[in-house]
């Protein structure tokens, strides 16, 4: 054998090893693929249609502090919101980009950084993905509020003035908290508060359901193309799709 | 010869008398407070005798009034981190018991416990009963 075939022979049996080796790293591979779909399954997502809504309708907020005793005093400063809107400036006037009106709520991330780096895990999320803030526990540290990359969790300066649905709690100051997709609602088989508003006003532009079921309008809007998360590219898993954005 | 204040080996006993009257006195007090007030100040929790559902309360009497704490502290944690799946709740307690000042206050203020619950949770109370019941005639 001559120093050519000793290095062509050799090559090719490292190569065959390698392929060998690797084998169970490719399959451990594939099994956390499905680990993480699995790890899905159950899980609540939300499409927030911003082409059908309207500036002008507030009919999920309303309808959001209305259900859950979001505090309202009238005052920035104080005032707690689960979904709002808020106006985007582009950075960059000349790339053609226009203010946009955007509803923001907590995004319910399947990787909460929130909950992550709660000091008393106050904040966690449900097996069913939803991320709730155990109000009994929260000693309103406000690192959630830090950590929260949608600045979605608001802080109670204040106590609740208002009480309008008596069979929900409402919650005293100094605690934190963000939407939760209305939990108590979907535990007795309904949908979130702002969804049944937008579906009431007309517009539909809150769209709720279960993205791995092919059936369902959320997964068939996804699969339609245009749908964006925000900041997807922190790896937080956020569960809230955007069309139009 | 002017009486000394000061604590020599004479007047040690009177000293040693008058220090346990001071530290014992207290003790002595509400001893004799506790046995002549005994039964007096003990309220009974308030049943509503025309409705018969309490009888079948989550649990029995007797544990309700000893344990009922440890009890909803447990379904408290169940509820939050598990999703309300029936069962028991806060507010089901004032289903039977409506009033919170006769079921929940008297004995808590006799006992000097005071609750974080009602910032936040809700409650029926007396006044509200009566204008639900005036306006449901």
């Amino acid at each position: 054998m001559d120093r050519r075939d000793f290095i062509k022979k050799g090559g090719a049996v490292v190569a065959g090893a390698t392929g060998v080796l690797s084998l169970p790293v490719l399959n451990s591979c594939t099994a956390e693929t499905a680990q993480a779909e699995s790890k899905l399954a159950g899980k609540k997502w939300m499409v927030i249609d911003l082409t059908r809504c309207r500036e002008d309708c507030t009919e999920c907020m309303d309808a959001c502090r209305q259900e859950n005793n979001v505090a309202f005093h009238g005052d920035p400063r104080w005032d707690v919101h689960w979904i709002r809107r808020a106006t985007l400036h582009p950075k960059d006037q000349s790339a053609g980009l226009e203010e946009k009106d955007v509803l923001l709520m907590c995004n319910q991330c399947d990787d909460p950084p929130c909950a992550m780096v709660c000091p008393v895990q106050a904040t966690y999320k449900r097996d069913d993905g939803i991320v709730l803030v155990d109000h009994h526990r929260c000693i309103g540290c406000r690192y959630c509020m830090i950590a929260c990359p949608y600045n979605a969790r608001f802080f109670n300066w204040k106590e609740n003035p208002d009480w309008p649905n008596k069979e929900y709690p409402r919650r005293s100051h100094g605690v934190a908290e963000s939407c939760h997709f209305c939990a108590h609602l979907i535990d007795g088989g309904g949908r979130p508060a702002c969804v049944e508003a937008c579906e009431r006003s007309g517009e539909r532009a809150l769209i709720f359901g279960d993205l791995l079921d092919p059936q369902s309008e959320v997964s068939r809007l996804v699969a339609g193309g245009g749908a964006k998360r925000i900041r997807a590219d922190l790896g937080t898993q956020p569960k809230v799709y955007y069309l139009g954005l | 010869m002017k009486r000394s204040t000061v604590l020599t080996e004479k007047n040690r006993g009177t000293w040693a008398t008058v220090f346990a009257v001071i530290i014992l006195l207290p003790v002595v007090l509400s001893l004799v407070g506790f046995v002549f007030s005994r039964g007096e100040d003990t309220p009974e929790v308030f049943l509503e005798a025309a409705d018969s559902r309490w009888e079948n309360c989550v649990r029995d009497a007797e544990y309700m009034r000893f344990r009922h704490m440890d009890l909803l502290k447990e379904v408290r944690s169940d509820v939050i981190r598990d999703g309300l799946k029936g069962g028991i709740t806060l507010a089901g307690c004032g289903d039977c018991h409506h009033s919170r000042e006769q079921f929940c206050d008297r004995c808590h203020e006799a006992a000097s416990v005071s609750l974080d619950c009602w910032g936040c949770h809700y409650y029926l109370t007396d006044s509200e009963i009566e204008e639900l019941e005036g306006g449901g005639e």
